[in-house]
């Protein structure tokens, strides 16, 4: 059968199983729009802006697995994609994008809405292709799935010029069932000598630490992760990226670790003689000062990308491949030298991170008091979201306080269930994120938690959640100003708060949700508050805006001393430093 | 820091280049020189095809030679980087070489 570009492009797409593709339409993507009018396999989401449609895409791949689709036109489509593509860029998630471009003989002549978008987004792909000929967009979509889901994951750009999707032009076309890129090869399994080195470490530790991230997730790797600490019973803590691999309620679970971790997390991984690094990077934000990191440890590290491993952090061993297997591997070897594995020998240890656990841990009762005698406490507020929600909602949110409180009080015990952008920390991705989430588990609750400064980098696609009656629930955490700046000015800049509030000028947000044809909840009042979130929850085919009225002075803690400060040194509140 | 020389055999792409001087840059190394061309005699790249089970065609493939001034623990990044663009087929620096995604620990190039 003969067929033009246009339906080769999509229909390649529908063979890599794509339900959802997000995007929105302009000049040189309308012969691929037509082909999308013309088949049913494959539903088209009509984003309003295009950072929308990339961190929809990006919702959807996080809370699935899959590939998030995303399909622009060239120009500022293309440009307007970019903070998307690098959000999922630095969280390594798996993302196929696909640009109109102008037609071929106009490239280079600054012809109208042209971008070089290959040029443009060059450094925050995994890699990119520029179609040169329709006989090669199957094999060119073939490619760019196969990387983009393969080894450590990212986004994938494929730039299609107007002509090469023309419909009068007719091609053979037969999707490629198999991929082989000869300058491709991405570890898979680890060898054999760097489990059984990383055995002897673990054998051997006395103080252990397992720091599992985002790659522990990516790799679909939780049940191996949680089996390992059946097997020798160490500490875990998870990285904001890495929430729910563990889970938040486990027995053994430290909470996160770095810049806003847990007291015990910071202590645990500071004071360690082994620390086993899983599908995790040693980010500026866990490390603190990297010369005074962890001065004790033994590091092993699993991870599927060369190029993590001693970027940072000198590591002892090195374990590559995908870290499922990897754990698989050493879970393996672990239980055939059973006998050599003494629990006994960690109790000092456990007794240890209790005993930090009871000298600062979080507060996790605070919304036990629902007195109007003080403001809305944000961390209160995510308690009650928490509780109301039975602690199995997915949960998205956007950057700043609300983040680090969401991530610090809503505890997650399943992988994929929470949804943030860790690496860029871009604020606007919580709303269009929670779309992805949705379309994806349209029978499970997806909240967005947010703040007023967030929501509104990318509040425009209410308007999409309307058309697709999307009922997310949104809990904006409403403070005022940007609070995570404003903290910061307090504590560095002698509380000079610097272009951080909006005086009189926020939207009556619940007359904003209505307009949209949503339902809108204020809440003021601690004693509003329970009954507030409990009857937002109970509201199913709706979309929900809560907009929450919280202490406008609040500071995250705990929070790590910078610069030159190591992982013990934190402040715990306001004046008080460890 | 001493000036290192890199060799890297990449496939003949449009845009192979760029993402490769792209990335010296986007990681803050420095490039002091670099010279490519398409590779004629296969002869030296022999091993490469029998490791990978490929047979290299006339203009498909260049060789890049780069000089950079840098430590040892940046050499290594830098190595790792660039054995990472998907268009890369093998690099080495004077000690070790990445053979699309295995270390030797050899310059074979």
């Amino acid at each position: 059968m003969k067929i033009a570009g246009n339906d080769i492009l999509i229909q390649s797409l529908i063979n890599e199983g794509v339900e959802y593709i997000f995007g929105y339409p302009g000049g040189a993507a309308l012969h691929i729009y037509d082909s999308i009018f013309n088949q049913k396999e494959m539903q088209h989401i009509l984003v309003r802006h295009e950072q929308g449609a990339t961190h929809a895409a990006d919702g959807y791949a996080r809370a699935t697995g899959k590939p998030g689709v995303v399909l622009v036109t060239s120009g500022p489509g293309a440009t307007n994609a970019i903070t998307g593509i690098a959000t999922a860029f630095m969280d390594s998630i798996p993302m196929v994008v696909i640009s109109g471009q102008v037609q071929s003989h106009l490239i280079g002549t600054d012809a109208f809405q042209e971008t070089d978008m290959i040029g443009v987004s060059r450094p925050i792909v995994k890699h990119s292709f520029t179609v040169d000929k329709q006989e090669n967009i199957a094999q060119i979509v073939k490619e760019a799935f196969h990387i983009a889901t393969s080894g450590r994951q990212g986004p994938v750009v494929i730039d299609v010029p107007k002509d090469l999707t023309n419909p009068d032009e007719l091609f053979d076309f037969n999707y490629p069932d198999k991929v082989n890129i000869r300058s491709y090869n991405p570890p898979v399994k680890p060898e054999n000598h760097q489990v059984s080195r990383a055995v002897d470490a673990i054998l051997t530790a006395e103080r252990p630490v397992i720091y599992a991230g985002g790659g522990t997730i990516s790799s679909n790797a939780s049940d191996e992760l949680r089996e390992l600490n059946e097997l020798i019973d160490f500490p875990v803590t998870n990285t904001l990226m890495g929430l729910g691999v563990y889970p938040g309620t486990g027995k053994r679970f430290l909470g996160m670790l770095g810049m806003h971790g847990t007291y015990q997390a910071n202590m645990a991984m500071h004071n360690a003689d082994l620390i086993i690094a899983v599908g995790a990077r040693f980010d500026d934000r866990i490390t603190n000062t990297p010369e005074k990191f962890a001065p004790k440890a033994k590091v092993i590290h699993f991870d599927v990308d060369h190029s993590s491993v001693s970027k940072i952090i000198e590591a002892d061993i090195a374990v590559f491949g995908q870290v499922k297997d990897s754990l698989k591997a050493i879970n393996n070897y672990l239980r055939s030298r059973k006998d050599e594995i003494n629990r006994e020998k960690l109790s000092p240890w456990h007794q240890q991170i209790k005993e930090w656990k009871e000298k600062h841990g979080l507060n996790h009762e605070l919304y036990k008091s629902d007195s109007d005698e003080h403001p809305i406490l944000p961390q209160a507020a995510v308690q009650h979201i928490y509780q109301e929600s039975e602690g199995k909602a997915f949960v998205t949110s956007d950057v700043g306080q609300h983040q680090m409180f969401a991530a610090q009080y809503y505890h997650f015990d399943e992988p994929r269930k929470w949804i943030n952008s860790g690496g860029l920390g871009t604020m606007g991705f919580g709303l269009p994120s929670a779309m992805g989430v949705k379309l994806a588990y349209p029978e499970e609750e997806v909240i967005c938690i947010t703040g007023e400064g967030s929501i509104q980098m990318c509040i425009q696609e209410l308007s999409t959640c309307s058309q697709y009656k999307l009922p997310i629930k949104i809990f904006n955490i409403n403070n005022l100003a940007l609070g995570m700046v404003k903290q910061w000015q307090d504590m560095n800049y002698d509380g000079r708060h610097s272009s951080i509030s909006y005086e009189d000028s926020l939207p009556d947000f619940v007359g904003l949700a209505e307009s949209y044809g949503h339902v809108g909840i204020k809440i003021t009042k601690n004693s509003e508050l329970k009954e507030g979130i409990a009857k937002a929850l109970a509201i199913k085919d709706k979309l929900v805006f809560v907009d929450i009225y919280v202490d406008p002075n609040e500071h995250v803690y705990p929070m790590l001393v910078a610069p030159n400060g190591s992982l013990k040194d934190m402040w715990l509140g306001k004046g008080e430093k460890t | 820091m001493i000036q290192r020389k890199l060799t890297l055999v990449m496939e003949n792409k449009p845009g192979a280049l760029a993402r490769v001087v792209g990335l010296f840059h986007q990681r803050g190394y420095n490039i002091d020189s670099l010279h490519v061309d398409p590779i004629e005699d296969f002869e030296p790249f022999r091993f490469i095809e029998d490791e990978l089970g490929i047979k290299f065609q006339v203009g498909e493939v260049s060789r890049l030679t780069i000089r950079t001034t840098v430590g040892d623990k940046l050499m290594r990044q830098i190595l790792r980087q660039i054995n990472k663009l998907i268009e890369v087929i093998a690099v080495s620096d004077d000690e070790s070489t990445y053979l699309k995604g295995v270390l030797r620990n050899e310059n074979l190039l």
